[in-house]
């Protein structure tokens, strides 16, 4: 994404497999944070014009009503919980990769961690929109909130929706938290050399580290604590949001599989979306000694494990659906086999369940071509999972009167591809105002230094 | 901003909103008829009138609040609606606040009508008449059926201006049964059939509980005939080709050929008295020539079936063999109607079931061959001023053949009293808007004995005089006398209706006017014994011209009458039972006949006949005959449907009467509605019908049950209560004072969709449009299911008011986040507004799918929003709503109950809206903690069963289960996907 004219020359050796040094390691990371060039600002202009829409549609939307979107009887939900359950799914990826492989040391999580942090963080920022954007009466999203009010309003703790309040906002600041802690090693050497209003900024958001080693040692006892308090996250937010549905009677909804199901399903589409960042990201800023083949052999692996344990889900949903002998249950799980929706469930079986078998091919799972498609696949796919248990699952339930099929609008569709813009813009701009690979966690996993020549201090 | 500052703001705002306060017109905030120092606010008057939207004469009590009429419901002392209402009638006010009334009177200028003061209006009309006066024969008088003072008046009014006798104009006229009777009896009358004394009912063709001469009476009737009772149930059959909703009430619908009514008649006749079952046998002769085998294979009915129809109307004590509907109107009507007195006499009926004496208003329309003459002077130029009265609209529901449009624009000047717009008006030349009915006086007689009384029920919505009071001061200037003086003395129509009455009730005016009118105890007179004169019977099918195509049968509609009602947006939004269709009409083809033809549901087909063309979509039903097409009369849209996008623009209506012929029935005088072929062919369009029922199969889920009569008997008498386990591991609900529940009777359900709209009206229920409509976003809170279960062509349907069900267990109440569905102290499933967020959880989690998403700000086009109940919330965008079990009225109930007369709630005290209008009772409320209320009684009783009760959600509405009389049990379902 930088212009040509300022990308590095290549480091020493030529290829890009030679491992670096910790000089290398602070410039290149820093390059990625030089002002950007055209390519840059025309991604931003389209994500920007996208979001833009997406904006105007929303606001459409408040002023005439929910009709603007497609929702109808019964599918009174449908594309907007549909792309909240999923970038609630993709913010689980960086706080696995963050908080659980840290706690087991698997070491070749460094070099992709911060950029899947960020995406945490902007898809549940992303997420957070989505209860708002579906609400009738937005403006009254507040009546969720439990604190003390002259109304004399307590919200329903019986409610899933009112777990989700919790689950989400627990997540979005305990990310948010270990995001911060995680950076400030690396802000304090990117705010050592920056300059003008950046530096104002780094030298705040660095809370004053000099790296000495008391600091190092609090440093790492916090970020150890964190991950611990970070990792449970990880199975309850997704199971939480899974009770929006499990909790519920809607046959196709009404089922205990679903917690470890959509856990599973979140992984897997949160590496995708890594994949999805960081192909780009090493390809444009030229990070191939940092982001390695094992890296991306290893990610692979995770995606092909959640896939196939994901079709496992599949298999034991259609079994328990057709085991227990209930007439509604298996009447709704054969019209969404074979009635109006069909395709987008045929779409589901081949992005989740097929396509990722590609990567038991040792060579697919280190080609960045192969792995990209892969992983929009998977995300495609995961999209269709949740709208095949929303909008399917209510078009036929208990009461035949009102079966039917949801048709999407221009605005409902417009605000969706208007939170992928949403999400990018955030993503766009993080890339250029932090860095984007742990500096620090990146030379940890380098061979020390034998003698430093060029005196890149070790911060 | 500074104090200073602030109040110069305010005072410069103030005063710029005092003057242009100024410029606007007064508004009265209670536009009261007189000003009643006796007027509570927030307390409702009640005043007791007629309801004018067909000729059956209902009695009706308007709730009036502030001033205004909100509602109406039946009067329970009438002896003809006996307190319910159809779905026409309670869109009543829809009419009279509708969008589209005359401000004020119009003339024509060119093309269009233009507003013209009264003064101005009525000089021209007493000019015009007054230039015909004495010419012999040039004024021409139309009205609909008026046979009480208005009726008198008028016709003493063209007697002195010298016009011709008045027509009244009613299309659906009954010629063929007053033409069968003068033969038969002797007698020019429609008598009062007892159905309610009935065991049997054999109808050929009579859709007694749609339109058929008074369709809430005989719905009372058909109920406390027909509905499971202490082991007790009635037999209906019906004889038409194509199931109507009267058909599918019917414990055995018989399709017959169209046109061959009079053959089956004769036919049942001839094996009644083969099988020495009838009471009276003179009848040899009539049926001499007619050959029951011949007939079963002309008319496609079983020889067996014919035999069983023989057999159980003979051994009814008694029964009742009606006719009529639109099958019944060809060229053969007056063959069936004597074929149905001579079974009515065979069978020993008349006298008991068949009561001539109380005799039918309906006797008095103007035969309809009288109305075609006149219209043939019209055309010939013989008539130089045409006077319409409100409610008849000629240019839309006279057969096409007639050309009565080219008919009125021959006639130099016509006046139309019609308070909306419509074909006929568009052809006046001045328009003189007459007083909604609701804020009329007058009088009406259903049928003799029976007077009812028109009042007043508030000061009038527009700038319109009452037609009587527009002719007698017209009638005066054209003939130059003044007031006391004359043939018209009388100041106001008001002073001539009292002065007419005052023979009749004396001092007693005030009684008269708040019970609604007069009437005998019991209402049914003396019976009056008649004894049939015997004739030979033709027994000929019905003569239809067009050669090759497809019987047409245009009936008319619940909903929509002759047309007259179709302007009220309830009504079109109120789906037609069978079809469950809204905002459209159809022409309904069977599957078979359409496959052949390439027809698909929903492709626009050109229905031809020789003397017209209409477009229609096609709806595709298995049971109506292949040899046949229906096409509901009177559709059309009201312009406030085009300009608010109820429909889409350019929608058009489609009245199958465009494709009749001009030329009356030769015996009886009435319209021929079943007298032509016509081809249907593909228009090559598309139109889907906004059909609101996904299916009418009901998959196995026994959301409507039924019950063979020997079983619901043997329970009942056996005192069999229902039983279901509720295994919990919550503990129970707890209910100090009440818990209010209700029960449905499908048993007497009849899908008449009354209930529907009457909640529309309570409710503030709002209109969605055609396209929402179709698109699941309907807002009713009431909805009548058809579900089929049988043979596809065959179906035996039973009718489900679902509504929501108040569970005790409700799946709605734990995931709203916030409280606003919640279960209050009492039973119901509270649902509260201003809570509300619109997560929309509770609709998705909802198994009935009974809750309504406000989807976008429905709007109540003005004047309609005066309509709305004040008691009511008028829902905002973004939040869900629902059936509150007329919360209102239960808070009022108390309300008067405790601290009025200081005692606990009664049974009966409160009635739901969908309650007080059901004709059938099919709908019954109260308190399920007192053991003997008669809701608890329903609850518990053998044939109670909760509507998908396996999933534990303990509905507080307990359905009753449909009785099936033996013989006629639903056979196991043969396939899916019935129509």
């Amino acid at each position: 994404m930088s212009a040509p004219e300022r990308t590095p020359p290549p480091i020493a050796g030529g290829a890009h497999v030679a491992e670096p040094t910790y000089a290398d390691v602070n410039r290149d990371v820093l390059n990625t944070l030089r002002p950007p060039g055209n390519l840059y600002f025309a991604w931003m202009c389209v994500v920007g014009l996208i979001l833009t829409c997406g904006i105007l549609a929303w606001t459409y939307q408040i002023f005439m009503g929910m009709g603007a979107a497609g929702k109808r009887t019964p599918q009174m939900w449908a594309m907007y919980i549909t792309t909240f359950v999923f970038w609630i799914g993709i913010g689980h990826a960086g706080t696995l990769i963050s908080a659980v492989l840290y706690l087991f040391r698997a070491r070749w999580r460094t070099s992709i961690y911060r950029a899947a942090e960020a995406m945490t963080i902007f898809a549940v920022l992303t997420a957070g929109l989505f209860p708002m954007i579906h609400a009738g009466r937005m403006w009254f999203a507040y009546f969720l909130l439990p604190y003390p009010n002259q109304r004399y309003l307590w919200p329903n703790f019986k409610s899933p929706l009112v777990w989700d309040v919790f689950a989400i906002s627990t997540y979005l600041s305990i990310s948010t938290v270990f995001f911060i802690v995680g950076l400030v090693p690396d802000i304090a050497a990117v705010r050592d050399v920056s300059t003008g209003w950046r530096r104002r900024l780094f030298t705040m958001l660095s809370l004053g580290w000099e790296g000495s080693d008391r600091q190092w040692r609090h440093y790492r006892r916090a970020y150890g604590l964190l991950a611990a308090l970070a990792t449970p996250l990880v199975l309850s937010v997704h199971s939480v949001v899974s009770w929006d549905f499990a909790m519920a009677l809607v046959p196709g909804w009404h089922s205990t599989l679903f917690a470890p199901f959509f856990v599973d399903g979140a992984i897997f589409s949160g590496f995708a979306m890594v994949l999805v960042l960081a192909l780009p990201m090493r390809h444009f800023f030229h990070l191939h000694a940092y982001i390695r083949d094992r890296h991306l052999d290893a990610m692979a692996k995770l995606i092909l494990t959640t896939g196939l344990v994901l079709t496992y889900f599949y298999i034991c949903e259609l079994f328990t659906s057709w085991y227990s002998g209930d007439h509604i249950e298996k009447a709704s799980l054969f019209w969404r086999l074979t009635g109006s929706y069909s395709w987008a469930l045929a779409t589901m079986y081949f992005c989740n369940c097929i396509s990722p078998l590609i990567l038991f091919w040792k060579n697919a799972r280190t080609n960045p071509v192969i792995l990209y498609v892969v992983s929009v696949l998977v995300l495609i796919g995961m999209w269709f999972e949740r709208f095949n248990i929303i909008v399917p699952s209510l078009g036929h339930d208990f009461y035949p009167y009102t079966w039917g099929v949801y048709i999407p609008t221009i605005t409902d569709t417009t605000i969706i591809v208007g939170s992928f813009a949403w999400f990018f813009i955030l993503f766009l701009g993080f890339i250029k105002v932090m860095p984007s690979l742990s500096i620090v966690e990146v030379k940890e996993t380098l061979a020390a230094p034998i003698k430093d020549t060029r005196h890149a201090g070790h911060h | 901003m500074n104090r200073r500052d602030f109040f110069k703001i305010v005072a410069t705002t103030g005063a710029t909103a005092a003057a242009a306060g100024c410029q606007q017109a007064t508004e009265q905030i209670l536009p009261l008829v007189v000003p009643n120092e006796q007027l509570v606010p927030g307390v409702a008057a009640w005043f007791a009138t007629v309801c004018r939207e067909c000729p059956a004469g209902c009695g009706v009590l308007a709730r009036n609040r502030e001033g205004r009429v909100v509602k109406l419901e039946g009067n329970p002392d009438h002896p003809v609606s006996q307190g319910a209402l159809c779905g026409r009638g309670q869109a009543a006010v829809q009419g009279l606040y509708h969008p589209d009334r005359f401000p004020g009177p119009q003339r024509r200028e060119g093309d269009a009508l233009k507003p013209v003061s009264w003064d101005d209006a009525l000089k021209t009309f007493a000019e015009k008449l007054g230039g015909v006066k004495g010419k012999g024969k040039t004024l021409a008088v139309v009205s609909q059926l008026e046979n009480g003072s208005l009726g008198a008046l008028l016709d003493r009014w063209t007697q002195a201006l010298g016009g011709r006798p008045r027509v009244t104009l009613e299309p659906f006229g009954y010629e063929a049964i007053r033409a069968a009777n003068r033969a038969t009896f002797g007698r020019d009358a429609i008598p009062y059939y007892a159905i309610h004394d009935a065991e049997v009912v054999l109808s050929f063709g009579a859709d007694f509980l749609e339109t058929w001469l008074s369709n809430v009476h005989y719905a009372r009737g058909f109920a406390r005939m027909h509905t499971f009772r202490d082991g007790k149930a009635g037999t209906f059959i019906h004889v038409e080709p194509r199931q109507s909703l009267t058909a599918s009430n019917a414990d055995e619908w018989v399709r017959n050929a169209p046109g061959t009514e009079a053959a089956v008649a004769l036919a049942v006749l001839k094996l009644m008295l083969e099988g020495g079952q009838a009471a009276d046998r003179r009848f040899g002769d009539a049926v001499a020539s007619v050959d029951p085998r011949k007939v079963a294979e002309e008319s496609g009915v079983p020889l067996e079936t014919l035999q069983n129809v023989a057999k159980t109307f003979a051994a009814a004590k008694p029964g009742l063999a009606i006719g009529g509907g639109v099958a019944v109107s060809g060229s053969h009507a007056t063959a069936t109607q004597i074929a149905i007195n001579l079974l009515n006499a065979a069978a020993g009926n008349v006298g008991k079931t068949v009561r001539f004496g109380p005799d039918s208003a309906y006797g008095k329309v103007t035969p309809y061959a009288e109305v075609a003459r006149l219209v043939q002077a019209m055309a010939a130029g013989e008539i130089e001023v045409l006077v319409l009265g409100s409610g008849v609209n000629p240019a839309f529901t006279l057969p096409g053949g007639l050309k009565v449009a080219d008919a009125i624009r021959k006639v130099p000047f016509v006046v139309s009293f019609a308070g909306l717009p419509d074909e006929t008006t568009a052809l006046a030349h001045l328009v003189l808007p007459d007083t909604h009915w609701l804020e009329s006086w007058g009088d009406y007689s259903p049928m003799e004995g029976v007077n009812g009384l028109l009042q007043p029920t508030m000061k009038p919505v527009r700038d319109a005089r009452q037609m009587g009071d527009v002719l007698l001061a017209v009638g005066r200037t054209a003939l130059g006398t003044e007031a006391g003086k004359g043939p018209l003395p009388w100041e106001s129509f008001q002073q001539y209706l009292k002065a007419a009455w005052e023979p009749v009730v004396k001092d007693k005016w005030s009684e008269a006017l708040s019970q609604g009118g007069t009437w005998r105890e019991g209402a049914a007179a003396p019976a009056v014994a008649v004894s049939p004169r015997v004739e030979r019977v033709d027994a000929a099918a019905a003569k239809l011209d067009g050669g090759e195509g497809l019987a047409l049968i245009a009936y008319p509609s619940i909903r929509w009458y002759d047309g007259r009602t179709a302007s009220r947006s309830w009504l079109q939004e109120t789906p037609d039972t069978m079809t469950q269709t809204v905002w459209d009409a159809w022409a309904e083809i069977n599957t078979e006949t359409a496959s052949k033809l390439g027809i698909r549901q929903g492709d626009v087909v050109k229905l031809t006949s020789p003397h017209g063309a209409i477009d229609l979509p096609a709806y595709l039903s298995p049971t109506i005959h292949p040899g046949a097409v229906a096409v509901p009369i009177g559709h059309h849209y009201a312009p406030y449907h085009l300009r608010l996008k109820y429909v889409p623009a350019g929608s058009a209506s489609a009245n199958p009467m465009a494709l009749l012929p001009a030329a009356a029935d030769a015996v009886s005088g009435g319209p021929a509605f079943l007298s032509v072929k016509v081809s249907v062919a593909r228009t090559g369009a598309r139109r889907p019908l906004a059909v609101l029922q996904a299916t009418h199969d009901q998959d196995e889920r026994e959301l409507a049950r039924h019950v063979d009569l020997a079983t619901a008997r043997k329970e009942a008498l056996g005192g069999k209560k229902l039983h279901e386990a509720h295994l919990s591991m919550y503990s129970e609900h707890e209910y100090k004072g009440y818990r209010w529940g209700m029960a449905v009777d499908v048993d007497a359900c009849i899908g008449c969709q009354a209930c529907v709209v009457a909640c529309h009206a309570e409710n503030n229920v709002p209109i969605v449009g055609r396209a929402e409509a179709a698109y699941g976003r309907q807002v009713s809170w009431l909805r009548i299911e058809r579900w089929a279960e049988g043979l596809a062509a065959q179906p035996h349907n039973m009718f489900l008011p679902m509504f929501c069900q108040h569970c005790e267990v409700a799946p709605c109440e734990p995931v709203c986040p916030v409280f606003a569905a919640y279960h209050t102290e009492e039973g119901l499933n509270g649902q509260v507004y201003n809570r509300c967020v619109g997560t929309r959880y509770c609709g998705n989690n909802c198994p009935y799918h009974v809750r309504r998403f406000n989807w976008w700000n429905y709007e109540f086009p003005s004047p309609l929003e005066i309509q709305l109940n004040p008691d009511v919330t008028v829902r905002q965008l973004g939040i869900m709503e629902k059936c509150t079990m007329c919360i209102q009225r239960i808070v009022a109930g108390k309300d008067h109950a405790h601290r009025d007369e200081k005692r606990a709630v009664r049974d009966g005290d409160i009635q739901t809206a969908c309650q007080q209008t059901c004709p059938t009772k099919a709908i019954t409320f109260g308190n399920l903690k007192d053991e003997a209320s008669a809701v608890s009684k329903l609850a518990n009783a053998p044939r109670a069963y909760h509507v998908l009760d396996e999933i534990g959600t303990r509905p507080s509405v307990t359905y009753l289960k449909k009785v099936v009389r033996g013989g006629h049990e639903p056979e196991p379902r043969t396939g899916k996907g019935q129509a």
